[in-house]
């Protein structure tokens, strides 16, 4: 069942048009993977999906249309960003910063106190530093920080934009297990944008190839992997 | 010792009012990186206000709390209708808004409630009696250690501890607070886990002006006369309070706001014949000058990558 | 015909409008002080000493990006140079002004010290303390013997002879008798004097290779120490430049109105922000800017100041003002002030360029240097 369902979406900054009419589909459980080069558009697609940019075109999320409706709206029908370079709240605590990801829930202090226990045991690191200033943290664990963050909403689909930036290797892979034993354990579906290809591909549902604002390929992980040109032309390997 | 508990508590309550300014600087300052030129007059209009309501005949108690809500709807006003969209332009544009609300708040005190004494230039003064909050009478005070300590001086204290208390509190343990504080802390990310930041920032010029307004009421009580000069040396004292205390630290701007009342008072009253009742300003811009110089960030400041 | 029409830098009809331009402010200049009521010539007057401390603030914030909102406190400088040496020592006022801008430059390049570690609204806050601190230094116990203290002093000005009136510099009489018996216009031609310094000054940094080190600076620090412009020394000199030029028209107050006090409005604070609001109501970082914020401002205040009155304000705008009975004039210009950053950020200068380019455009000549000069000034009506 199709979850989040964009057509012809379009955004930009001012005078700017980044993204020239997208067509993209998230369905229920799937981790679908964005790849392109910087300036593509990736982090466009994303900012416009979470409602901080101005975007224009039909955008739906289970079934209701969400294109007039501001962020926090976004985040109470279940959309959650990961945003690039983490994004989290230097200044606050780990567990402040939890507590900012349940901002749009109403459901008491005690539920999310639960939850922040819960995402302590998947982020066994983040609960050593509990009391610790975000902007302390490693890079990495700032990752993970972002993460949980996002989880505190309670989300049903959650946008990572570049989680693996400025990563070493061994700890992206870490945060890619992570994110798919989200999705195979919570159901949670992802959309993951990417330019590291290697690494995400094999764990994608489907991929989006993007280009200057448009899509330029779409498919299963297999067939994407499958095309010689495109593979050559655009991952690389 | 009578005279220095004496000075002491002087201090303090002066301080207090210092403080209170200053915790409004600081609450805008986190929320949004402006220094808010216009504090002072933000809090002489609703202090204004607040002599009218008197002059119509409401108590001093609930006088003093419709001044604080004319406060809010004025600086939230202001955060909507002229900061949030001139701070898209420059930090630059903000800062001469403000100085353009500082100035036309200041000509809208002698037009409404200023009278003909006034000079064309609007920086004249109208004097009026002002009904104290606290009770001020020659005889309100009580002894501890020989010092004679005003009772309005003792509840302007308890006045500041709770109100700085409460910030407190809704700082670190409530939900807006912590909206607030993330708002500060990254706002785009505020966003993205579903912050009105708009609505925070709003509420935050509107917390800022009305305890600024509260200062404004307990200054001109302590003064018993309200004229339109009023707030120009408070506002430097407030705002020497915040950059000793940090500019980001609400519990910084009353300890630097007590701080700068009691040294004021000690150096005045210990150095008269040098410093006196009217070098006062000058202690406040040696604070001021030396905390930026040696330690930017303040006491209990966290540095961050300048801004402008 | 359509607009606009393009004129060729340095062709025909752009010379004619230079000199055009030139020829009316000229005239204008020489209709004031002769023609002119005493009101007139007083307003002018006024207006000039503006027009220089404005200009004086541009210098620093438009190609420096600096903000001072103490300027009130070196017009003071001059206002009390002169003061003192006039009435203590027994010094030709005259003698004062090149004084006042040394005793100024100096105060200035003290206070651009801490100003190279301070930035932006910080800046703003310390000289914004600077200008409260003045007029209490000034009313110290300690300098009574010089300043006098709150009292002020008296007898600041020139000691005419009644009889014969002659501005004389060391027995020299270089502007001649231009209106019989009226000392107004002397004071007109001085205030002239001093905004054509500053403006040469402020025009020959703005153009010089300094002046382009300048705007470096303002666009980013950084780059321009990368570049090895060297920021202290060039700091410090703009703003002991600054600061000299804003006591020129200090001691030309001092001088006009044979007394002085430490409370009167352009030494305090509200001093400050006049000069502040004249500047960027004029259009900041332009040459031109403050000398049209300054007419400006100074004809709204004039125009206004009998509105107290309701009687007086023309019947438009009657029922907008005649519910108070405060002069309107300084509330406007804050108003204009705040409406002026939403639409036209860079005042009035910058109001006249958008207007001017939808009528004429000025085609720089193609290997020279592009020259887009609109100098006129709007003429001031009474």
């Amino acid at each position: 069942m199709t979850l989040l369902s964009a057509r012809g979406l379009t955004a930009g900054y001012g005078p700017l048009k980044v993204l020239e009419g997208i067509d993209l589909d998230v369905n229920e459980g799937e981790i679908v993977v964005m790849l392109g080069a910087n300036g593509a558009g990736k982090t466009t697609t994303m900012r416009a999906i979470s409602g901080v940019i101005a975007r224009h075109g039909e955008i739906t999320f289970g079934g209701h249309n969400i294109q007039k409706v501001g962020p926090d709206a976004i985040v109470r029908a279940g959309i959650v960003q990961v945003p690039q370079g983490r994004g989290t709240f230097p200044e606050l605590s780990v567990e402040d910063n939890m507590r900012a990801g349940a901002y749009v829930r109403r459901d008491g202090s005690g539920a999310v106190q639960a939850d922040i226990a819960k995402w302590f045991e998947l982020f066994p690191r983040l609960a050593e530093r509990r009391t610790q200033r975000a902007g302390s943290l490693s890079g990495g664990e700032q990752q993970m920080l972002a993460i949980a963050r996002a989880l505190m909403s309670r989300p049903r689909l959650l946008l990572c934009d570049e989680p693996s930036m400025g990563l070493a290797p061994l700890i992206t892979q870490e945060l890619f297990q992570i994110i798919e034993r989200l999705n195979r354990d919570e159901g949670l579906s992802v959309l993951l944008v990417e330019q590291n290809a290697n690494l995400a591909m094999h764990m994608a549902s489907r991929v989006y190839l993007l280009e200057t604002g448009r899509i330029v390929a779409s498919g299963t992980a297999a067939e994407i992997g499958a095309d010689d040109t495109i593979r050559k032309a655009y991952l690389g390997f | 010792m009578a005279l220095f508990l004496q000075r002491l508590v002087d201090g303090l309550s002066e301080g207090s009012i210092y403080a209170l300014l200053a915790l409004g600087l600081v609450i805008i300052y986190r929320g949004t990186g402006h220094l808010n030129f216009a504090q002072g007059e933000m809090a002489l209009f609703s202090t204004y206000a607040v002599y009218q309501f008197g002059e119509w005949g409401v108590p001093i108690g609930l006088a003093v709390l419709m001044g604080m809500a004319v406060g809010f709807v004025l600086g939230a006003g202001t955060e909507v209708v002229l900061v949030r969209p001139i701070s898209r332009k420059s930090p630059f544009a903000v800062f001469i808004v403000t100085i353009g609300l500082f100035q036309f708040l200041n000509w809208l005190d002698g037009a409404l409630w200023g009278g003909q004494q006034l000079p064309s230039s609007a920086m004249g003064s109208k004097q009026g009696k002002f009904p104290s909050l606290f009770p001020n009478n020659p005889t309100d005070y009580f002894n501890v250690f020989g010092a004679a300590i005003k009772w309005q001086s003792f509840w302007m204290l308890v006045l500041v501890l709770v109100i700085g208390g409460g910030l407190y509190v809704m700082f670190n343990y409530t939900k807006l607070g912590l909206a607030m504080r993330a708002v500060a802390s990254n706002s785009e990310s505020s966003k993205l886990v579903g912050i009105r930041t708009g609505t925070v920032l709003m509420v935050s010029w509107g917390i800022a002006a009305a305890v600024g307004a509260l200062g404004g009421v307990v200054y001109a009580g302590l003064t018993t006369n309200v004229n339109q000069s009023l707030m120009f040396s408070v506002f430097i004292y407030a705002a020497a309070a915040a950059t000793l205390g940090g500019f980001d630290s609400p519990g910084g701007a009353v300890v630097g706001g007590l701080a700068i009342g009691v040294i004021q008072n000690l150096v005045a009253g210990y150095a008269d014949e040098w410093v006196g009742q009217q070098m006062k300003v000058g202690v406040a811009f040696l604070v001021i000058l030396a905390v930026l110089l040696l330690r930017p960030a303040g006491l209990f400041g966290t540095s961050k990558v300048e801004r402008v | 015909m359509s607009l606009p029409i393009h004129l060729r830098s340095g062709g025909l009809p752009s010379w004619a409008i230079r000199v055009g331009a030139t020829l009316s402010v000229a005239g204008l200049l020489l209709w004031i002080p002769t023609h002119g009521s005493d009101s007139l010539i007083d307003t002018c007057t006024t207006a000039t000493m503006l027009m220089a401390a404005a200009m004086s603030l541009n210098l620093l914030l438009g190609f420096t990006g600096q903000i001072s909102l103490g300027h009130s406190a070196f017009f003071g400088i001059g206002v009390y140079t002169t003061a003192i040496g006039v009435t203590r020592w027994g010094w030709s006022p005259f003698v004062t002004l090149p004084v006042a801008f040394a005793v100024a430059f100096v105060v200035g390049v003290l206070v651009s010290l801490p100003a190279l570690r301070i930035k932006g609204v910080y800046l703003a806050l310390v000289t914004l303390a600077l200008g409260l601190v003045f007029p209490a230094f000034v009313k110290w116990p300690k300098i009574e013997w010089l300043t006098n203290g709150s009292r002020g002093l008296d007898k600041t000005g020139f000691k005419f002879n009644k009889a014969n009136p002659t501005y004389e510099l060391f027995g020299w009489n270089p502007w001649g008798n231009l209106r019989g018996q009226n000392v107004k216009p002397f004071y007109f031609w001085v205030g002239v004097s001093i905004v054509a310094l500053v403006y040469l000054v402020c025009r020959g940094i703005v153009k010089s290779r300094m002046g382009r080190s300048l705007v470096a600076i303002r666009d980013n620090s950084t780059a321009a120490a990368v570049m090895g412009v060297n920021l202290a020394v060039t700091k410090g000199i703009v703003f002991g430049l600054s600061a000299a030029m804003c006591a020129l028209p200090g001691s030309l107050s001092a001088i006009r109105t044979g007394t002085v006090t430490p409370d009167s409005a352009l030494l305090t604070v509200a001093g400050s922000i006049t000069f502040l609001v004249i500047m960027v109501v004029g259009g900041s970082g332009s040459l031109w800017g403050p000398v049209l914020g300054a007419v400006v401002y100074q004809f709204i205040i004039e125009r206004t100041s009998g509105w107290s009155d309701p009687n007086r304000i023309p019947g438009a705008v009657r029922p907008l003002f005649s519910w108070s009975d405060v002069a309107p004039g300084s509330g406007i210009f804050a108003l204009t002030l705040i409406l002026l950053m939403f639409f036209a950020p860079f005042g009035i200068v910058g109001l006249w360029h958008k207007a001017v380019a939808t009528v004429v455009t000025v085609v720089p000549k193609p290997a020279g240097t592009a020259s887009v000069v609109h100098q006129e000034t709007a003429p001031p009506e009474s």
